[in-house]
């Protein structure tokens, strides 16, 4: 499990995992990542691996994880805050944590993207777009260079500010946290295999007057506890089941 | 209609411009730095994109674009707003036009050369390199570390070691010297890239679509770009061709990046081996067009137009 220290859903996660038998099941905070750890990331003739040794002396290597829960968002460097090249350093560590990121296998939820460290964020636009081609109904969506909203200091919302929503979780070929009608919770799943994100937090509205299930958004970051206890079963199911097999 | 975004008078830009002047190709030009003439908008309903882009006094369907070449620069950078306080309606009004067409460009049916979200990969070398492996390309030895001890066991394994940034900040690439090893200890503060040198010819590679351009750059210096500053020669740049086989990986390099156009850098050994050090999404073609007349950019106005 990698995930910020401050990531309450995922350490609740964790601990339920744990609970469930999976051993070794190791819990790595982001924090832990950037102080005091001792790199080596190699890429070459070899495949790319990684070796990073933990200031409590746990050694992570890529060569003997088989399963991962990734929880990343970002490179935490506040304690680099205020020195000269502050934003190169800043630069420089999230793309190494993107490289070897990519070096863990499967299965993973989330691996990372070019768009994101656990999984690709999506501007609303797109999501919509995305969620149409699923097969999901979308409310109508539109944006304008006289908007309001200023996106570099707020996040646009695609339904407005207020409206009810329900998040569902779709993991492989289940979705956990609502009961939804089979149509819509197979283009739930449908929308997570678009944008290759195993664990995928789908947002909807059910609307009056036709109690219609439609979209409202989506993140590779959802709130796992939404899913309970059933999500667990299955994540601990999956990363039980599909981890690679080793010969010795 | 093509849609060619950014400031007029870049090479580039001017190139393309040039080129679908010759095709009689019709186009609009969206000047970045006139910003605050236009206006766009974005309406997605049942997963289609409409909208319109109002430019130069005219007004356009958004559909009308089937081809869009992109070169925006960072708005922040532009004259016109470069003493704007921080939050100003005017950041605000170029933040929201260009975010419009940024997410139009990346749902549009349009050509795009090159959408946003693909050119990520190009943040990180190594991330990059990794993709670049599975496309059949040799990728250099590569070390990534704070721990100076590792430094040294490498430098001792290659020879001659290269460093250059992790990220897609522009670095200039030196070679590891006894100097720099004197101040190694400073890698503890932040981790560094370290390669090995590899010997070879240099050869940039434009793909357009499926067409190919190889330019063959002679130099002594450790990076081309710098050649001048290096060695205290200029770069000689000459026209190649690639094998088949060689060329066809780089179209599918490019494609599996999701890039319509890209720069591949390449260095083909004595023993004819290609390693990839990088693909680069955006491109400055203009240098290598000068220098050889390969006519990138009446490919690229050809893409655009659906050729």
């Amino acid at each position: 499990m990698i995930c910020s220290s401050q990531d309450a859903s995922a350490l609740w996660a964790y601990q339920g995992l744990r609970a469930r038998g999976l051993h070794p099941f190791e819990l790595v905070t982001a924090e832990m990542l950037t102080t005091t750890a001792k790199w080596e990331h190699t890429v070459g003739v070899d495949g790319a691996n990684f070796n990073v040794t933990l200031a409590d002396g746990r050694i992570i290597n890529n060569r003997y994880v088989s399963g991962v829960v990734n929880r990343l968002t970002h490179v935490p460097l506040q304690h680099l805050a205020g020195t000269p090249d502050f934003e190169y350093a800043q630069q420089e560590y999230t793309a190494l944590f993107m490289s070897w990121l990519n070096t863990l296998p499967s299965p993973i939820f989330n691996g990372v993207q070019s768009q994101g460290l656990s999984g690709a964020w999506r501007h609303p636009s797109e999501w919509v777009w995305l969620a149409a081609q699923a097969g999901l109904r979308t409310p109508s969506y539109s944006q304008s260079s006289h908007d309001e909203i200023d996106e570099t200091l707020q996040l646009r919302r695609i339904v407005p500010d207020g409206t009810p929503t329900a998040m569902v979780i779709a993991l492989g070929d289940h979705v956990f946290g609502q009961s939804l009608p089979p149509q819509i919770a197979n283009a739930c799943k449908e929308l997570a295999r678009l944008c290759q994100t195993p664990l995928l937090g789908i947002e909807l509205t059910l609307g009056p007057p036709h109690g219609l299930w439609t979209f409202a958004g989506a993140t590779p970051m959802p709130d796992l506890r939404l899913g309970g206890e059933p999500l667990l079963n299955e994540l601990a199911r999956q990363l039980y089941v599909n981890r690679p097999r080793r010969n010795s | 209609m093509i849609l060619l975004c950014g400031i007029p008078t870049e090479t580039p830009i001017a190139l393309v411009r040039e080129a679908l002047d010759d095709n009689n190709t019709p186009y609009v030009v969206l000047n970045q730095r006139k910003f605050s003439t236009m206006k766009m908008s974005l309406e997605i309903s049942g997963g289609k994109p409409s909208g319109k882009l109002q430019l130069n006094g005219d007004s356009y369907s958004v559909d009308e674009f089937t081809g869009v070449f992109t070169r925006l620069m960072d708005y922040h950078h532009l004259p016109e707003l470069k003493d704007e306080p921080a939050g100003s309606p005017q950041l605000k009004f170029c933040s929201n036009l260009f975010e419009t067409l940024t997410r139009w460009a990346e749902i549009s049916s349009a050509r795009v050369v090159n959408r946003v979200a693909p050119m990520g990969s190009n943040f990180s070398k190594p991330f990059q390199a990794q993709l670049i492996k599975r496309y059949g390309f040799e990728v250099p030895e590569t070390l990534i570390t704070n721990d100076p001890q590792l430094v040294r066991a490498f430098r001792a394994r290659h020879g001659r070691v290269i460093y250059k940034s992790i990220s897609g900040v522009r670095s200039i690439v030196q070679t590891l010297s006894d100097d720099d090893m004197t101040r190694i200890d400073n890698i503890r503060w932040c981790p560094t890239q370290f390669q090995a040198f590899v010997e070879g010819t240099n050869v940039r590679v434009h793909t357009v679509g499926e067409r190919v351009f190889a330019t063959a750059i002679k130099t002594d210096a450790t990076d081309y770009r710098y050649a001048h500053r290096q060695s205290g020669d200029h770069a000689e740049l000459r026209p190649v061709d690639l094998s088949d086989d060689l060329a066809e990986m780089c179209v599918k390099l490019s494609a599996g990046l999701g890039l319509a156009f890209a720069g591949i850098d390449l260095k083909i050994t004595p023993d004819h081996e290609a390693y990839c050090f990088e693909v680069n999404p955006s491109p400055a073609f203009s240098y290598y067009e000068s220098q050889t007349n390969q006519p990138i950019s009446r490919a690229v106005a050809d893409y655009l137009s659906g050729n």
